[in-house]
Order: structure tokens, then C-alpha cells, then sequence
């Protein structure tokens, strides 16, 4: 589902190049569970970026679900995000001014998705998270755990092959953490959605069914 | 890719998450728009009362008038180049497009006892000789048929589409069925009555109001006109009149006493006789250039005729015909356009001025777009990042960002030009009540319109038009910045 062959990344930070990934090989079946930990600038994110196309690596291929993400142009590589892969962030990134029901649409308002179709997608997932009653509140309206739980549905909503979720539970307490990662893990279980989780929580990686351990852009 | 219904939508909801900077930026736009908008409705309405009143009240239809040259002749040995004879007339009788000549008699003064209620108060003043076929044309054909031995006459309809109303003081449009009514009355023509001048209204420029003259004030007036003559001989002769029977036989446009040619050529031989009468001397001396090397027409000879075309004839052809035998021929058509180029050609310059403004206003309408949109970019960093992780085309972030740019210019113009139409349409009726309160003519108030303003759909379409590419252009450096946002950058932001 996802392979990464020898990529590396380079940064050019002033005169200084920074190497945030070092010919990092990957090999990830579909519906698996892989927890990536690491410290803080290890390349965790990069990596994310890198899968999901945000970033063009300096060297190696990129090929998920079967696409060279190298050899895709804008519009592609555009498409492919909106279809392949569901983003979860640490931050939620759910614009204020829209309501829970319109953020957990938005990717579909990218797919070219009727209004109709869009609300009825994003109104059943709500429900199915116990958000219903949500679901015209604003994200401000919303509790941490909540909002991240829309932030789910969102990646949810274009039935993708792959969730990347980057320090899911970063801005979350414990408890709820913990409720959040069960959730990632059914979802993985019960629809067989490739989930790659970026995480420096212990607790938060044992709900994958592996973790790989990255350290100065390269997996040891 | 993003369906243009929601990319709409999208843009909307960004433009009212600014409704300040919204505001601030329709505002600008519309100035310019308002400034367009109205003069251009004005010029189109001044324009519209032009072609309206000149094609209803000008003179009629497929008639060319024909004058001999008019040219300033300074020099009593060069003679006037020609008059028009009899001779002359009855071979343009015989052009396949002309259906009727006649010489333009005018007939004055003339006394007109029915038209005592007409609002210029005198009653009548000249009838003009009209060749039949034109007579005709204005006619009931039935009324024609029974006029019998009275004279056939058709009167303007400006001389009965008012009546004075004793309550108001003021002259109302008079019912259109009273109107229709004049047609088959029997009146009486007085041909060289003094009296035809007689005034018996009077209008108070202090009450803005038209009073009727009391009998005192009407015989103060006659003895007035009596006392122009200077001797009692003159008296006696001008108290003669030439009294007819005439029968109303049909309405025209304008403010005219139409009957035919034979009837009113007699009259003014009646009427040159008289006068010669008066004065004790012969009719016309054989020879007299006067002053400015003139000589008046003698027995045969027309200053000016008039030529009816038969209907649907092309006049053109017609007209140079006669301008090429050195007569100056006008028809309502070239007449008209020539009026109406002058009109355009003033309104040019003023709508110049109006555009210039207006693109001026605009050009500065367009900074603050751009500023407005490039301000926007930057505060929606975090939702390009978003957008693009999402699956957000940068064409689809380009378009999100022209449409907001497009929609704020659209509405501005859309706004201006509701504003402009209001504009122009208060500053018509202010226009009209200044203008009709110091109309001391009430005839005059026949010509004074609703309103001078006009929809000008064209414009507003090129304006609407013309709106969306300047705001597209205004909003093409930030759109594309917004498309070129690094989304790994915009999302480390967050």
C-alpha cells in the first residue's frame, strides 16, 4: 500500500542543508496499523508529508496505492489526496466559520460532490462518532475530544485507503486519548483503512499493531 | 475539482467573514459605477425625450420642405438666385415620388372664436395653406366629406390638449374623448382680425398661477391693440374681416391650423389686398432689393413650398434632387438627425468627462481590491494549507480566490448601479420640478417629460462585464500567490 524507496529530503536552511530524511525504505500492507515514533525533528512529519504528496522528496520514490506520487502533476497529485488519503492533525485544522457538518464536508467539496450527497455523508459519519447533535456547532463550540473526532470524520469522509494522523493525540488529555486511539483502531479494524500514525506518546503507539522508530531522518 | 456552485458559495462565506473590508471595497467600486451609471441614464433619458418629442411634435411625416437660397446677398446687383414659381412647383408634381406640392401660404393674422380656452390665451394667430394629400391624411374621412362649402381645417393638438381648470388656476390635461371631440365642430376663421392677438389669460409669476382676464382687463387689452394703427383710415380698413365658415375635420401633432392650399391662397390675396388698402400703395414695387439686396416674391413666386412624398418613398433622393436645382430642401428626417447630432455630440463630451472620472474612481477601486485580496491571502494561509491537504487543486485555490475578487467587484457594480439609477432618477424629477416651476407657458408643459431617465441596459451590461475583468485582473497577482502557498509551510503555520 505504501513504499518508500531510499528517500531522502533535504532541507536548505540558509547556507546549512538539513537532511530530514536519509534514504528511508518503507513497506506498508494495506489495512495495517503502524505506529512511527520518534523525537521531535526526527522527521516523523516529513515523512507524512512525503506520503501524502505534500512534499516532493530531493531523491527515491514515493508509491502509494500503487501510484508513483513522482510522476504526478498537480491535478493528480490533488485527486489522489482527496481519494487515497485522510488527514488527522494534532491541531484539528478545523476552520472556525464552518460548522462541524461543513468541515467534515469540505473534502468532499474538492471531490466535485453534490451538496445533498456531501451532507448526507458527513451528517451519517457524525452520527456514527455520536457527534449528531453536534453537528451545526461551530469548532469553538466544541470540546477538544469532539473536535477531534470530527477532525476523523473529515478524514473519513472520501472513504480513503490510508489515514495519515500526525500527533493525533498531542493536544488531548489522557483519558480522552485514549478513547480517540480506540476509535482510530476500529476504524482501522472494522473498514480496513491503512492507518500510518506519527506519535512520541507511548501509550498512544500501543494501539498500533506496529511501531517503527525513526532517528535523524532514518528508520533504526 | 471544486463545482463553480460551491466555489460561489465558498467565496461568500469568505467575503462575509470580512464584512468590513467587504463593505469598504463594494463602496469603492461602486463610486465609480454611480458616477457612470447616472450620467449615463440621464444622457439616455435626455437623449430618449429628444427622438420622442422631435418625432411626435416635429412636422410631419414624408414632408420635405423646400426653400429658395437663402443666402446672404450683399450686393443689390446679385439677385437672389430664384424664387419658386408656379412652373417650378407643378414639374415637381409631376416626380413619380411626389404626391402633392403647394406653395407654404401663412395666413395672419387669423381669430379662431373656439380656441378662446387655448392656453396661449390668443386664439390662433396663422393658418397654414397645406396641399390636400396632406390634409388628408390627418383627416376623418367622413368629416371631410360633410365639411361642404365650410373650409376643412385640422388643428394641432397642442391648441386643445389642455384646459384651464378655475380651481386650480392652472391648465390640466384635458380628457382625450373631449379632444377627439373637436373633430366635426363647426368654428368660425376671422382672417385679419387684430384681435387674433388678444390675450385672455394672464400668468402670475408671484402665485404661479394663470388667471383669467376680468372684462375690464380684456377691453383695456383691445383698446391697446386698436391704438397700433396710427390713423383712423388704418382703423377702419384692419376692422375689416374675412369671415369663415370652417369645419374641424381632424387633429395633427404640434401647435398648427392646417387648411388647404386654395382656400388659404385666397385668404392671402384678401389679406395683401387689404393691407395695401391701408397703407395707399401699390402691392409690391416691381424691383426692391432693400437693404440687404433682397426683393420680396411677386404674383407666382414662393419663398418656400412644401412636398409630400408619397407614403414609404425614400426622401433622400428627393432631397438632393432639389439641392441640386439650388434649393435648400429639409425633411423631419434630416432635420431631426441633424438636431440629434448635435445633441450626441454635446452629450459625448459630458459623458467623457463622467467616464474619465469614473475610471479614475475605478482604477482606485482596483488597488483596493488587489489590496483587499492580497490582505486575504495572507490571513488564509492556514486554510490554503488546508485546502490543498484536503485535495484542493492549486487551480481550485486560484479560482476560490478570483471568484471572491470578482464577486466583491460585481457586487460594488451591481450596488452602483442601483445607486446610479436612483441617482439619476432623483436628479430627474428634481430636474423637472425645477424646470416646470418657472414654465410660465403651459403649452410648455406639454413638452415637459416624467422623467429624463432612462435604463441604459447596454452599458450596464458592458459595466457588469467590464467589472469582471478589471476584478479579475486586480485579483490575478494574489489569486496566484494564494495557488503558489506552500501547503507544508501554510500547515506548519498552525
Amino acid at each position: 500500500m505504501i513504499k518508500l524507496h531510499n528517500v531522502s529530503v533535504t532541507y536548505r536552511l540558509k547556507s546549512e542543508s538539513v537532511e530530514a530524511l536519509r534514504s528511508a525504505n518503507l513497506d506498508l500492507a494495506e489495512g495495517s496499523f503502524v505506529a512511527i515514533m520518534g523525537p521531535s525533528g526526527s522527521g516523523k512529519t516529513t515523512l507524512i508529508q512525503v506520503i501524502a504528496g505534500l512534499l516532493t522528496p530531493t531523491a527515491g520514490d514515493v508509491i502509494v496505492n500503487g501510484q508513483n506520487l513522482r510522476q504526478l502533476d498537480d491535478r493528480a497529485i490533488s485527486e489522489f489526496r482527496n481519494r487515497t488519503i485522510g488527514f488527522v492533525f494534532q491541531f484539528f485544522n478545523l476552520p472556525s466559520y464552518y460548522t462541524a457538518l461543513d468541515n467534515v464536508a469540505l473534502p468532499l467539496v474538492f471531490a466535485g460532490v453534490s451538496e445533498t450527497e456531501r451532507r448526507d455523508r458527513a451528517r451519517a459519519l457524525l452520527d456514527e462518532f455520536g457527534l449528531g447533535d453536534r453537528a451545526i456547532h461551530k469548532p469553538e463550540q466544541l470540546s477538544g475530544g469532539e473536535a477531534q473526532r470530527v477532525a476523523i470524520a473529515r478524514a473519513l469522509v472520501n472513504s480513503p485507503k490510508i489515514i495519515l494522523a500526525d500527533e493525533p493525540t498531542g493536544n488531548l488529555d489522557r483519558d480522552t486519548g485514549a478513547r480517540l486511539m480506540e476509535l482510530l483502531q476500529k476504524i482501522n479494524r472494522e473498514r480496513g483503512v491503512t492507518i500510518l500514525l506519527v506519535t512520541h506518546d507511548e501509550k498512544a503507539a500501543a494501539f498500533a499493531q506496529q511501531t517503527l522508530r525513526i532517528e535523524k531522518g532514518a528508520f533504526v | 475539482m471544486i463545482r463553480r456552485r460551491d466555489q460561489i458559495r465558498l467565496s461568500l462565506q469568505k467575503i462575509g467573514l470580512r464584512k468590513k473590508r467587504a463593505v469598504f471595497s463594494i463602496i469603492s467600486v461602486a463610486l465609480g459605477i454611480i458616477v457612470v451609471v447616472t450620467v449615463n441614464s440621464l444622457m439616455r433619458g435626455v437623449r430618449d425625450l429628444v427622438i420622442r418629442t422631435g418625432y411626435t411634435e416635429e412636422i410631419d411625416q414624408d414632408l420635405i420642405r423646400v426653400s429658395a437660397d437663402q443666402r446672404y446677398d450683399d450686393s443689390p446687383s446679385r439677385k437672389r438666385k430664384q424664387f419658386l414659381t408656379d412652373e417650378l412647383l407643378a414639374k415637381f408634381r409631376e416626380w413619380k415620388e411626389i404626391e402633392a406640392v403647394a406653395p407654404n401660404i401663412s395666413v395672419h393674422p387669423l381669430n379662431v372664436d373656439a380656441l378662446a380656452e387655448s392656453p396661449r390665451a390668443s386664439s390662433g394667430g396663422y393658418v397654414t395653406g397645406a396641399p390636400e394629400a396632406l390634409i388628408r391624411r390627418y383627416a376623418d374621412a367622413k368629416q371631410l366629406a360633410a365639411s361642404g362649402n365650410a373650409v376643412p381645417l385640422v388643428i394641432g393638438e397642442r391648441f386643445v390638449k389642455l384646459r384651464y381648470n378655475e380651481k386650480t388656476k392652472k391648465f390640466d390635461l384635458e380628457d382625450p374623448a373631449r379632444v377627439q371631440a373637436w373633430i366635426g365642430r363647426e368654428v368660425t376663421l376671422r382672417v385679419g382680425d387684430p384681435m387674433a392677438q388678444l390675450e385672455r389669460f394672464h400668468y402670475d409669476y408671484e402665485k404661479k398661477q394663470w388667471l383669467r382676464l376680468s372684462e375690464e382687463e380684456t377691453a383695456q387689452r383691445r383698446k391697446s391693440i386698436e391704438s397700433y394703427e396710427s390713423n383712423e383710415f388704418d382703423k377702419l380698413i384692419h376692422a375689416r374681416t374675412l369671415t369663415l365658415k370652417a369645419r374641424v375635420v381632424g387633429l395633427c401633432p404640434g401647435r398648427r391650423l392646417l387648411i388647404p392650399e386654395e382656400p388659404a391662397r385666397l385668404c392671402a390675396k384678401w389679406l395683401k389686398q387689404r393691407d395695401a388698402l391701408a397703407r395707399l400703395r401699390p402691392v409690391e414695387p416691381e424691383a426692391d432689393y432693400g437693404q440687404y439686396g433682397r426683393r420680396a416674391p411677386r404674383e407666382g413666386e414662393y419663398a418656400m413650398a412644401v412636398v409630400l412624398l408619397k407614403s414609404g418613398t425614400n426622401p433622400e433622393p428627393v432631397v438632393k434632387r432639389l439641392r441640386d436645382m439650388g434649393f435648400e430642401a429639409t425633411t423631419r428626417q434630416n432635420a431631426f438627425e441633424s438636431f440629434l447630432k448635435e445633441v450626441d455630440a454635446a452629450m459625448k463630451i459630458v459623458k467623457r468627462i463622467a467616464y474619465a472620472f469614473g475610471g479614475v474612481l475605478l482604477l482606485l477601486a482596483c488597488g483596493l481590491l488587489w489590496s483587499t485580496t492580497s490582505r486575504i491571502v495572507s490571513d488564509s494561509r492556514a486554510d490554503i494549507g488546508l485546502f490543498r491537504a484536503l485535495g484542493a487543486t492549486k487551480s481550485d485555490v486560484r479560482r476560490l480566490f478570483l471568484s471572491e475578487t470578482v464577486l466583491l467587484g460585481e457586487l460594488g457594480t451591481l450596488t452602483g448601479i442601483l445607486l446610479g439609477w436612483t441617482a439619476a432618477y432623483w436628479i430627474s424629477q428634481l430636474v423637472i420640478h425645477l424646470a416646470s416651476g418657472d414654465i410660465s407657458d403651459p403649452e410648455e408643459m406639454l413638452m415637459v417629460p416624467r422623467t429624463i431617465f432612462a435604463v441604459d441596459w447596454l452599458s450596464c451590461a458592458m459595466l457588469l462585464f467590464g467589472a469582471a475583468g478589471v476584478s479579475l485582473l486586480a485579483g490575478l497577482w494574489p489569486a496566484n500567490r494564494a495557488a503558489n502557498v506552500d501547503p507544508v509551510k501554510a500547515l506548519k503555520r498552525e
